[in-house]
């Protein structure tokens, strides 16, 4: 039985004959790490965003119940380009990982990384602090995608978050979701810089990044009132509501799609993190 | 916005987009073909993606007696058949709460009050704050009357910014006195000539390819480049614009603009910045330097009869308008150099024509052969020269030619390409040029707009062409529709050792 790669490489030339007069481009190599109580959400995701992102895409199941193995899967996702008769494809490599090969991720994504291109994971749910899988993750990808809208364990769950940082580029889309409410409370400085109570209608770790923001912006103690709902719904700064940001909220797509235009560390959400525990 | 703009520490990092100041667009010819196919499609593209100020208004001015409502409904057709995107309702009524329309005749003074009196009611209701941007997008005759009437009307309050659409004159005098009467009333900073060129994705990505990537800079050069050939090619013929081609002719339609600018794009030396000066200043450097070597170096032609896409399609001479012994010149090929250290002795082969097959805009590098490659002749039959092929249109993209080994026994060589594709690499669709132009504009960024040196710059070379044409009397027509051209326009590059590329 060949390796992984070796499978992966064979499928993969099998395929790209059929789509010959496909063009194959890639601005990413795109590394999901779905659960199986992700696995459904991930795809759905995903759907959205290939044709968005064109990328070799490693989707990684991992369920350390199944017996010990790798079943590999490629297929190529092709998408007719606007204007033209000419098709992109970009490549999609499901890995689905049992046993003990959950705890070694590492060495089956690394040998499939294309070369000189940045590498994007996106990590479903409340990553493992200090477990294998995510450490090796984190060592060979460039930037971490989290959603801690998806967490149980906030605030304390962004302790070990910020233990990261140092190590790779962490973006959260709880906090892309909030950019319009920024917006919003950046125009109205200065009235803004002597907030004392920050009330939020909406995810609690959406509410508590808001909070941190606003405190290690201003540098100033900013209590949160927090109202539980599954969207960010009211904003209110000192019982004053702001108005809401133009426009109807973005979807799982967009955000994650937002997310993987950005590339380097953001220190204000980094400073975020830090003032929202 | 990066920093803590005005002290506020909130902005610090947030990945906003720059955002235009509250203003009203007022737009001078608003009944025309421009500002339907263009112009609203354009301003809609930017409503449905939040890019205009949230606090905006349109006046449309034109002689056409009908009501706003009319005007409105008639903007809003245009829109359905020409926008990008979707038809949304609530973005076409968000846009449309802020129109007004003004019936005038541009000379006259009642109208011209009627003008001021919808912007003023735009910024009570809409709050547009004395903002103005004035969008001429009327013909060169009606242009020295409105621009007078608004340098003398003109409001302390607020900003004030001019577009102003080609053609920019007729040759450099012309040009000149326009430059002068803008010049009367408006800053440079506040002028806008448009060259929509300037504004396609494409054309910006010659800059980025020549100078965010390393690999290139080192071999822009008469070292290593052979020569250089663009084209910007159309299908159609003149499209009913008989009066303005007549007079115009391929030479001031797209040679003098489009096409100088992607010449100037092509060779300029590096910026210090992306600021409107350094840019321009760049180019007009280029543009300084252009010269053709002389009449022997510019080839002229019209189009007969013949054949567009199986479509038997009429000559230049039989068009609705066209007199039947006309001289406009419907294509151009012409060598160009560029004086400086560079560009020394490389030629730069245009050309630019209507009815040719194709709509095709491309910019090809075509580098120095290897010196001596080490392969058998037989093996080298196939092998051509790399060529870095910028497309413009269609196909949006860069394309790399190489040499590659055939698999097999043996060593035969192919050309190969490298593709880039728009398309492939940034699934979004492409802004129209338009799109980023009146955004631009808005801000106050004049970086892809033609300042007045260039357009000086541009008309002297045309003129210089012009002049040398009064002596002879050309054999027109002396080109089929549908095909690459007249046939010593072959001659003029294969003079040379070399030919077009091949289509």
């Amino acid at each position: 039985m060949p390796g992984v790669v070796a499978q992966v490489e064979k499928r993969l030339a099998e395929l790209r004959v059929h789509h010959a007069e496909g063009t194959r481009t890639s601005v990413m190599t795109h590394v999901a790490w779905a659960p199986p109580q992700w696995a459904a959400a991930a795809r759905r995701t995903l759907a959205g965003l290939e044709e968005l992102h064109p990328s070799r895409t490693i989707l990684l199941f991992p369920d350390a119940r199944k017996a010990d193995g790798i079943a590999v899967d490629v297929e190529l996702k092709c998408f007719t380009i606007p204007g033209s008769e000419r098709e992109v494809c970009s490549e999609v490599i499901k890995l689905r990982l049992g046993g003990k090969r959950t705890r070694v991720p590492g060495s089956i994504v690394q040998p499939l990384l294309i070369t000189d291109l940045p590498t994007f994971c996106r990590w479903r749910g409340l990553p493992p602090w200090g477990r294998p899988e995510l450490e090796q993750l984190v060592d060979v990808c460039d930037r971490l995608v989290v959603d801690s809208s998806e967490w149980r364990g906030l605030p304390g769950a962004y302790t070990k978050l910020a233990a990261l940082f140092d190590r790779i580029a962490v973006s959260d889309i709880a906090w892309g979701r909030s950019v319009g409410w920024r917006g919003r409370l950046v125009s109205l400085w200065p009235d803004v810089k002597s907030i004392t109570t920050l009330s939020v209608t909406g995810p609690k770790a959406d509410a508590l990044l808001l909070a941190g923001w606003l405190r290690s912006r201003l540098r100033r103690p900013v209590r949160l009132s927090h109202r539980s709902a599954t969207e960010l719904e009211r904003i209110a700064v000192d019982g004053e509501p702001v108005p809401p940001p133009r426009g109807a909220a973005l979807s799982a797509s967009d955000l994650l799609s937002a997310e993987l235009d950005v590339f380097g560390r953001d220190p204000i959400y980094e400073a975020a993190v830090t003032a929202a525990r | 916005m990066s920093s803590a703009d005005d002290g506020n520490p909130l902005l610090e990092g947030l990945r906003l987009r720059r955002s235009p100041d509250a203003c009203a667009i007022v737009i001078f010819g608003a009944t025309g073909d421009l500002t339907r196919r263009k112009i609203f499609p354009a301003l809609y593209a930017l409503a449905l993606r939040r890019l205009l100020p949230e606090r905006f208004g349109v006046v449309g001015v034109a002689r056409t007696e009908q009501t706003a409502k009319q005007w409105i409904a008639e903007m809003k057709q245009a829109v359905r058949e020409h926008a990008r995107d979707p038809f949304e309702a609530r973005v076409w009524r968000e846009l449309a709460d802020g129109m007004r329309y003004v019936a005038t005749d541009f000379a006259e003074d009642e109208g011209e009050d009627r003008v001021v009196e919808a912007l003023n009611d735009l910024d009570r209701q809409h709050g547009c704050s004395g903002n103005r941007l004035y969008y001429l997008a009327v013909p060169p005759a009606a242009f020295e009357t409105i621009v007078n009437e608004l340098g003398e009307r003109r409001s302390t309050e607020g900003w004030i910014r001019l577009i102003v659409e080609k053609p920019f004159g007729h040759d450099r005098a012309s040009a000149h006195r326009l430059n002068g009467i803008l010049q009367q009333h408006f800053t440079e900073n506040e002028i806008f000539r448009i060259d929509h060129y300037l504004g396609k994705e494409t054309v910006q990505n010659m800059l980025a390819l020549r100078f965010a990537n390393g690999i290139f800079e080192p071999i822009w050069n008469r070292q290593f480049i052979d020569h250089v050939q663009i084209t910007v090619g159309e299908s159609i013929g003149i499209e009913g614009r008989a009066a303005f081609y007549e007079r115009a002719g391929v030479i001031r339609d797209v040679f003098q603009n489009h096409l100088l600018q992607l010449v100037a794009l092509t060779a300029m030396e590096p910026p210090i910045d992306f600021t409107a000066d350094s840019v321009r200043n760049e180019k007009v450097k280029v543009l300084r330097s252009l010269h053709t070597p002389g009449p022997k170096s510019v080839v002229r032609g019209q189009y007969a009869r013949g054949y567009i896409e199986g479509e038997e399609v009429a000559g230049y001479r039989e068009e609705p308008g066209v007199a039947g012994d006309s001289t406009t010149e419907t294509y151009l090929a012409a060598k160009l150099y560029v004086d400086n250290w560079r560009w020394a002795d490389t030629p730069f082969y245009v050309r630019v024509g209507k009815r040719l097959p194709r709509r095709e805009t491309t910019i090809a590098i075509q580098f120095q052969r290897a010196p001596h490659p080490p392969f058998a002749e037989i093996a080298g039959e196939g092998l051509r020269p790399n060529v870095l092929l910028i497309h413009v249109q269609p196909d949006e993209g860069v394309s790399l030619a190489i040499g590659a080994k055939v698999p097999g026994a043996g060593m035969s060589i192919r050309t190969v390409h490298m593709d880039f594709l728009y398309g492939g690499a940034f699934r979004t669709s492409l802004p129209e040029a338009y799109e980023r132009l009146i955004l631009d504009a808005m801000l106050g960024d004049a970086t892809l707009f033609t300042r007045s040196d260039e357009v000086d710059e541009q008309w002297g070379l045309v003129d210089a062409i012009v002049a040398a044409w009064q002596r002879d009397r050309p054999n027109f027509p002396n080109y089929p529709a549908g095909s690459w051209g007249p046939p010593n326009a072959n001659e003029l590059i294969r003079r040379d050792g070399r030919s077009w590329r091949r289509h």
